[in-house]
């Protein structure tokens, strides 16, 4: 789970906590066009530090921290199947070019790690409903968006509940042939299962209760308003984009093995 | 002019064979703080979710029988229409907070309903004083203790402003602490703002003192109705099984005994003043 929690929103006071979500958003797209522009070292390189100075300014550094060391296991993997795959199938001369186009694709995901993470460490989900909601997505999926990620917590704690009322009654959870293991999880999800049908309809009964759909022109306690700092971060972005675009239009890039002279 | 009025209501579920509640007549007025109890499965929440419309609108089945909530027809008028006059709270904390922190979940409704900012802005605070949890307006539910849970669901129904609010056994799900500070808060809304109030409870010991009325039903049917001392003293009260506070069993286990107190006491203050004023002589 080490590496999802380095997507969980956690509440800090910083500037970059405060950013519209819809600024962030613009940032993260732009981040991920730029990574999948390049698959050389050093622009992915840059990529990836570019970002840190986010990191710090929000000071999630630890959970960022937690996030990459969890990508760390799936980068290693993408890293050895480039490998193989370029090997047998590429045309390349050496095996360090090999070699240096397989790091490079590891660093691209890393990157989109990396700003993911930080969008998502740094975006309480009430603020993405409502950049949801004020991007003319309908109310109904919005609702239904914080709705499912209020409800994760409460949904995580009954889980563990069943949990251990199947194990107190001797349910094997470990142990066995995957998909003895898979079928080992049934009595779990079952009741986990009826309960959440059950608690829909307690929640759809609460709504209705407070006159869900009494009009048409819903109005929200807050607005979201760009500030400054937000059309920085859009300014930026723009600019990043535009730059990689001169750059890898018309720029050769050198590689590292070329540098070094290998 | 009662606020609620039914004239014999029966109401059956669409998958019941017997109807959940018959025959049931009641008038409550304004101002009043009616404590609704009776064994489990006697058809306390059912009624319940008549006064807000929930039945017919949410349910199906079969209501017969008339029934007004704040002069309107309920079987006329929608849900969201009726929520702005009945308030409903329900048993489970958890399942009545959709947002991701308290302000906003008190002000949910008022943003179903189209207010305006400005004006949603003061009766969220508003509400959320009133019920005392000014202070958490920007936790998420899941770091609350359900009594602070509950008091974010009343301040969310308070929130809309309702002449009736109905409560159904809002502290099964908590302790006695957090549920007496539930009933204080409740007690307030009716003696401050005059809101009425329909409690459905089975901790008699804690609520009967602030009841105007009490109603036990039974096997879908309303068999006692009256002031809160008169209908717990009854014999009938007791051999249905309601938990009759245990000052007022005291009371009845001494006069059994030949010892008189003056007045029917509902709460342990009340008795020890009888039982000082017998005993002094």
């Amino acid at each position: 789970m080490s590496m999802f929690d380095g997507f969980k929103f956690r509440s800090v006071n910083s500037s970059v906590h405060k950013m519209d979500p819809r600024a962030k958003f613009i940032y993260v797209c732009v981040m991920f066009a730029v990574a999948v522009m390049f698959s050389q070292i050093i622009p992915l390189l840059v990529l990836l530090i570019i970002q840190m100075p986010l990191v710090f300014a929000a000071r999630v550094q630890k959970e960022w921290l937690r996030s990459m060391k969890g990508a760390a296991g799936f980068a290693i993997i993408i890293f050895l199947m480039n490998v193989f795959s370029l090997y047998f199938y590429g045309n390349y001369e050496s095996l360090s070019a090999i070699v240096e186009r397989s790091f490079a694709l590891t660093l691209r995901f890393m990157v989109l790690i990396e700003s993911f993470s930080v969008f998502f460490l740094t975006t309480s989900p009430d603020l993405l409903g409502l950049a949801l909601e004020q991007s003319r997505v309908p109310y109904e999926l919005c609702f239904a968006f914080t709705t499912a990620v209020r409800f994760v917590p409460v949904l995580a704690e009954e889980a563990q509940t069943i949990m251990d009322a199947q194990k107190a009654r001797g349910l094997e959870l470990e142990g066995g042939s995957f998909i003895k293991k898979i079928r080992n999880y049934i009595p779990i999800l079952i009741p986990l299962i009826v309960n959440a049908i059950r608690r829909s309809l307690e929640l759809a009964e609460t709504m209705e209760s407070r006159a869900w759909g009494a009009t048409q022109n819903r109005t929200n306690l807050y607005v979201l308003r760009m500030g400054r700092k937000d059309f920085l971060l859009m300014l930026f972005s723009f600019a990043m984009l535009v730059v990689s675009v001169y750059v890898s239009l018309n720029v050769q890039i050198p590689n590292i093995i070329y540098l070094l002279n290998i | 002019m009662p606020i609620i009025e039914t004239k014999n209501l029966t109401y059956t579920y669409p998958i019941g064979t017997k109807p959940a509640f018959e025959d049931v007549t009641i008038k409550i007025d304004k101002g009043e703080f009616v404590v609704l109890t009776g064994p489990s499965g006697c058809g306390k929440t059912t009624l319940c979710r008549c006064f807000n419309g929930l039945i017919p609108h949410f349910y199906s089945g079969k209501l017969e029988g008339e029934i007004y909530v704040s002069n309107l027809k309920v079987v006329n008028h929608p849900i969201h229409e009726l929520a702005q006059h009945v308030g409903m709270v329900f048993q489970n904390p958890e399942n009545q907070l959709f947002a991701l922190s308290v302000e906003k979940d008190v002000a949910f409704g008022l943003e179903n309903l189209g207010i305006s900012r400005e004006k949603m802005r003061e009766r969220v605070d508003w509400a959320l004083k009133i019920t005392g949890i000014y202070g958490l307006k920007d936790r998420a539910p899941y770091e609350l203790s359900g009594g602070q849970q509950q008091r974010v669901a009343i301040a969310s129904v308070l929130a809309m402003q309702p002449e009736i609010i109905v409560l159904d056994e809002p502290t099964s799900f908590l302790d006695p602490v957090g549920a007496q500070n539930i009933f204080e808060v409740i007690n307030r809304l009716n003696k401050d703002l005059g809101i009425t109030i329909i409690l459905v409870e089975h901790r008699l010991d804690l609520t009967s003192k602030y009841a105007s009325r009490v109603m036990i039903m039974d096997k879908g049917r309303i068999i006692l109705d009256g002031p809160p001392k008169e209908i717990l003293n009854s014999e009938e009260a007791r051999l249905i099984g309601v938990g009759i506070p245990k000052v007022t069993r005291l009371y009845q286990i001494l006069k059994n005994k030949g010892l008189n107190l003056n007045e029917i006491p509902l709460s342990a203050e009340e008795a020890t003043k009888g039982l000082l004023e017998v005993l002094r002589i």
